[in-house]
C-alpha cells in the first residue's frame, strides 16, 4: 500500500508537534504520574528504530536481496583460524570480561559458535577461557552446536571451555597463561574488555600469535589497535555477528541500521544548519530528562 | 515449547523494563527494582556453574596428571580455601580482620594490583610498537598519542607555552568526534541485536537443543 | 606492628614479585602466583555474592521476614544447575531467558537515550567561519558524519562515500591516539603504587625490625 506524500508529510508533522507539546507540557509531581511526557521523543525514537529494523527483517524473509558489503573482519577471522590450523595449534577465543546479558558478549557468542564451525574440521582445538558463570554454558552450547554442524560433535572437547575467575586481573591472569603455555597460533578477542584489554593482546603479541580483536568499549579500542593484527571497531562487531550467522534475515537488521544512520546524519545536517541561523527549537526536541 | 517458552519470558520482561524506563511512577518503579534485584539472585546461583567448571577442568589435569598439574592443586586449594573461610561460621565470615579479610589483603589484593600495574610495561611496549608502524592510519594513532602524552607532562608546556591548549583542542575535537561516532554506530548496532534477542530472531544464548 | 602484619605484607610483597618476575619469561614463580590469584578470587567471588546475593536478597527475607516471593527468584537460580542434567538442561533457558529480558530491556532505552540521541543532540552544533569556535564545530560535526558513514555496511565504500569513510577512519585513528596518549600517565601511577609499596614494605618490615 502506498501512502501518499502529503498525508505522509501530515503523518510526519503530527509526531514532531506531539513531540513539541509533551515536551512543554509541565509534570509536576513525576512519581505519581503514568507516563512521563518529557520521554515521547524517546518513546517515537524507539518504535521508529524496531519499526525500521523489523521492517528489513521481513523484506529479507520474503527473498529481497539486500547488498551488504564484505567485512574486512571477517577476512581477518578465517586468516587467522587458516593459519591456526596450518600450524597444528590451538585457536584462543576471549569474549570479553563481561556477562551473557551485555550484548557485546551475545555478538562474541554468536562469532564463537562460527568459529567451532571453522576450527572443528581440522582437529584444531579451540580454546574458551570465560570470565562470568552464566557464560559458561552459552558457550559450551555454542562450540558444541559448532562442532556437530561441521559433522565432527566427537572432536568436542568440554574442557576447552573453562571458567577463570569473574575478577578481571585473575582472569586475564589465567588468559595469559593459556596463551604462555598452550601456545595458541590465533586469538580472537571479540566482546566487552576493560583495562584488562592490553596486558592480553601484549602477551598474545609477544608468543606470535596472529591476533584479531572486536569491542564496541571505546576506551579499549586504542590498544587492540596496537597490539592486534586487525581490529573490528564498534558496530563491525555486531555487524560481522550478523554476517557471520549467514541468515539473510539477521542482515536486515544491518540494512534497518544504516537506513537510521542515514537519518541520523540528516537529523544532524539540519540541527546544525538551524542551530547556525539561530534556531534552537528543532534541537529541543532532541533534549531527554 | 522448550524454546518458545523462554523466548516468550525474555520477550515479556524485556518488555516490561522497556515500559519501565517512561513509567516514573514510584510503586510502579520499586516492583521493577524488586525484579531486577531477582536476575542478581539469579547471577548468584549461576555462579555454581563457574565454579563447578572450574574444579571440574582443573581436577581433570590434575586427575591425568598432565601439564602442570601441581599449579592445579594449587589452584583448587585455593578457590576451596578461601570458600571455606569465607562462608562457614567458624572462621567469622567476611567481616574485617577474618582470615577471609586476611587472604583478600594480603595475597589477593596485591597479586590482582600487580597484575594491573603490569599495564604500565605493556603499554610502553605497545606505544614503542605503535611507532614503528608504516601505514598512513598508523601513524594518525602514533603521532596523535605521542602529542598527548609531551603535552599531558610539564616538559610539553616547557617545548611549546601553546601544547597544552594543543592537547585539549585534539580533545576536544576530533577525539570528541570519533568517539560520537563510534557511540552512535556501537549503540545502533547493540539495540538492533537486542531487538534480535528480544523476538527470538536471535537465539544463541539459549543454547542447543 | 604485630607479627601477623609482617608476614602478611611479606607475602604482599613475594607475591608482587612473582608476578614481576612474568616481564622476564614465564617462570615456576609466576606460575605459582597466577594459578593462586586465579583460585583465590574464583573463591572471593563466589563467597562475595553468597553475602551480597544470597543472604541479604533470598535467605533474610525468606526466613527473617516472611517474604516468601523471594523464593520464586531463588528456584529460577536453581533451575540454571539443570546444566548438570543433560536430560534436563533445557529448564535452565528459563533462567537465561528471564535473565536476559530484564538485561536487553534495562539496556536498550539507556542506550538510545545516552549513547544515540544524547551523541547527536550534542553534536547540533552551530558552524560559523567567523570565529574558531564555529570552525571548529563544524570539524566536529563533520568529523562524526564521516564517522557515521564509516559504519555504513550497504554501501561499498567508493567514490564520496569511500572518501567520506577514509576521512572517517582517519578521525577514529586520531581519537584512539588521544586516547591512548591520555592513558599512558594513568598506568604508570599504577606501577608507582606497586613501586610505594615495595618500598613501604622495606620501611617497615626491614627497618622496623633491625630498628635502623
Amino acid at each position: 500500500m502506498r501512502i501518499p506524500h502529503l498525508l505522509r508529510l501530515f503523518f510526519v508533522s503530527c509526531i514532531f508537534l506531539l513531540v513539541d507539546f509533551s515536551l512543554s507540557v509541565a509534570q509536576e509531581d513525576l512519581s505519581k504520574s503514568w507516563f512521563n511526557l518529557h520521554r515521547v521523543n524517546m518513546l517515537i525514537f524507539l518504535v521508529f528504530f524496531f519499526a525500521v529494523i523489523i521492517y528489513f527483517i521481513e523484506r529479507a524473509k520474503r527473498g529481497k536481496s539486500l547488498f551488504i558489503r564484505r567485512i574486512a573482519g571477517l577476512d581477518a577471522i578465517e586468516e587467522a583460524v587458516g593459519r591456526a590450523t596450518e600450524m597444528g595449534k590451538p585457536v584462543l577465543f576471549i569474549s570479553g570480561i563481561e556477562d551473557v546479558d551485555q550484548i557485546q558478549t551475545v555478538a562474541a557468542m554468536i562469532i564463537l559458535g562460527n568459529v567451532a564451525k571453522m576450527v572443528a574440521g581440522y582437529d584444531t582445538p579451540l580454546l574458551v577461557p570465560i570470565c562470568q558463570p552464566f557464560v559458561v554454558p552459552v558457550a559450551e552450547e555454542r562450540v558444541k552446536e559448532g562442532y556437530a554442524s561441521a559433522g565432527k560433535p566427537e572432536a568436542y572437547n568440554r574442557d576447552n571451555v573453562r571458567y577463570i575467575s569473574s575478577e578481571q586481573f585473575a582472569y586475564a591472569a589465567g588468559v595469559n597463561g593459556i596463551m604462555l603455555r598452550e601456545r595458541p597460533a590465533a586469538n580472537l578477542m571479540f566482546g566487552s574488555f576493560y583495562a584488562e584489554s592490553l596486558v592480553m593482546a601484549e602477551t598474545g603479541f609477544s608468543t606470535g600469535a596472529i591476533q584479531v580483536a572486536g569491542t564496541a568499549n571505546i576506551h579499549q579500542l586504542p590498544f587492540f589497535v596496537v597490539a592486534c593484527d586487525y581490529t573490528i571497531i564498534g558496530e563491525e562487531l555486531f555487524a560481522t555477528s550478523a554476517y557471520l550467522s549467514k541468515e539473510p534475515k539477521l542482515l536486515g537488521s544491518l540494512k534497518g541500521s544504516d537506513l537510521v544512520k542515514a537519518i541520523i546524519i540528516g537529523f544532524l545536517t539540519l540541527g546544525a544548519v538551524l542551530e547556525t541561523f539561530g534556531i534552537t527549537h528543532f534541537t529541543r526536541w532532541f533534549f531527554i530528562e | 515449547m522448550r524454546r518458545e517458552i523462554p523466548i516468550a519470558i525474555c520477550l515479556l520482561a524485556g518488555l516490561s523494563f522497556i515500559l519501565e524506563y517512561f513509567i516514573p511512577h514510584r510503586q510502579v518503579l520499586s516492583i521493577f527494582e524488586t525484579i531486577r534485584q531477582w536476575s542478581i539472585i539469579v547471577i548468584a546461583f549461576a555462579y555454581v556453574l563457574g565454579l563447578s567448571n572450574l574444579v571440574r577442568v582443573n581436577f581433570h589435569v590434575i586427575q591425568k596428571k598432565q601439564r602442570d598439574w601441581l599449579y592445579k592443586i594449587i589452584l583448587v586449594l585455593g578457590v576451596f580455601f578461601t570458600l571455606i573461610v569465607g562462608i562457614i561460621p567458624y572462621f567469622g565470615g567476611i567481616q574485617e580482620g577474618t582470615i577471609f579479610d586476611w587472604i583478600y589483603y594480603y595475597a589477593q589484593y596485591p597479586l590482582q594490583a600487580t597484575m594491573f600495574s603490569l599495564l604500565a610495561f605493556f603499554i610502553a611496549s605497545a606505544a614503542f610498537r605503535a611507532f614503528r608502524i608504516r601505514t598512513f592510519q598508523a601513524s594518525l594513532l602514533a603521532i596523535t598519542a605521542v602529542l598527548v602524552m609531551i603535552g599531558r607532562v610539564p616538559v610539553g608546556e616547557k617545548l611549546w607555552p601553546g601544547f597544552p591548549d594543543f592537547i585539549e583542542w585534539i580533545m576536544n575535537v576530533p577525539q570528541l568526534a570519533g568517539k560520537r561516532a563510534i557511540m552512535i554506530g556501537a549503540a545502533l548496532g547493540a539495540i538492533s541485536t537486542a531487538l534480535k534477542v528480544l523476538t527470538g530472531l536471535e537465539r544463541t544464548y539459549l543454547g542447543g537443543d | 606492628m604485630d607479627l601477623l602484619t609482617i608476614i602478611g605484607n611479606t607475602l604482599a610483597l613475594i607475591l608482587t614479585l612473582c608476578i614481576f618476575s612474568f616481564l622476564y619469561k614465564d617462570n615456576p614463580f609466576y606460575k605459582f602466583a597466577e594459578h593462586l590469584v586465579v583460585g583465590v578470587s574464583a573463591g572471593y567471588f563466589a563467597v562475595l555474592i553468597y553475602f551480597t546475593g544470597f543472604i541479604p536478597k533470598v535467605w533474610d527475607p525468606v526466613t527473617k521476614k516472611n517474604e516468601w516471593w523471594y523464593i520464586l527468584p531463588a528456584i529460577l537460580g536453581i533451575m540454571t544447575w539443570t546444566r548438570f542434567l543433560k536430560k534436563w538442561s533445557w529448564i535452565s533457558r528459563f533462567s537465561i531467558a528471564f535473565y536476559m529480558g530484564i538485561a536487553v530491556g534495562v539496556s536498550m532505552p539507556l542506550d538510545m537515550q545516552g549513547r544515540v540521541i544524547r551523541q547527536l543532540s550534542a553534536t547540533m552544533l552551530p558552524v560559523h567561519l567567523m570565529n574558531l569556535q564555529g570552525i571548529w564545530n563544524l570539524l566536529i560535526v563533520l568529523g562524526v558524519l564521516c564517522g557515521l558513514v564509516y559504519f555504513f555496511f550497504s554501501l561499498e565504500h567508493k567514490g564520496v562515500v569511500g572518501g567520506a569513510a577514509s576521512v572517517g577512519i582517519w578521525i577514529l585513528m586520531i581519537g584512539f591516539g588521544a586516547g591512548f596518549g591520555l592513558t599512558v600517565m594513568g598506568r604508570v601511577s599504577l606501577l608507582a603504587d606497586r613501586i610505594q609499596f615495595m618500598r613501604e614494605w622495606y620501611l617497615m618490615v626491614i627497618k622496623g625490625v633491625t630498628g635502623g
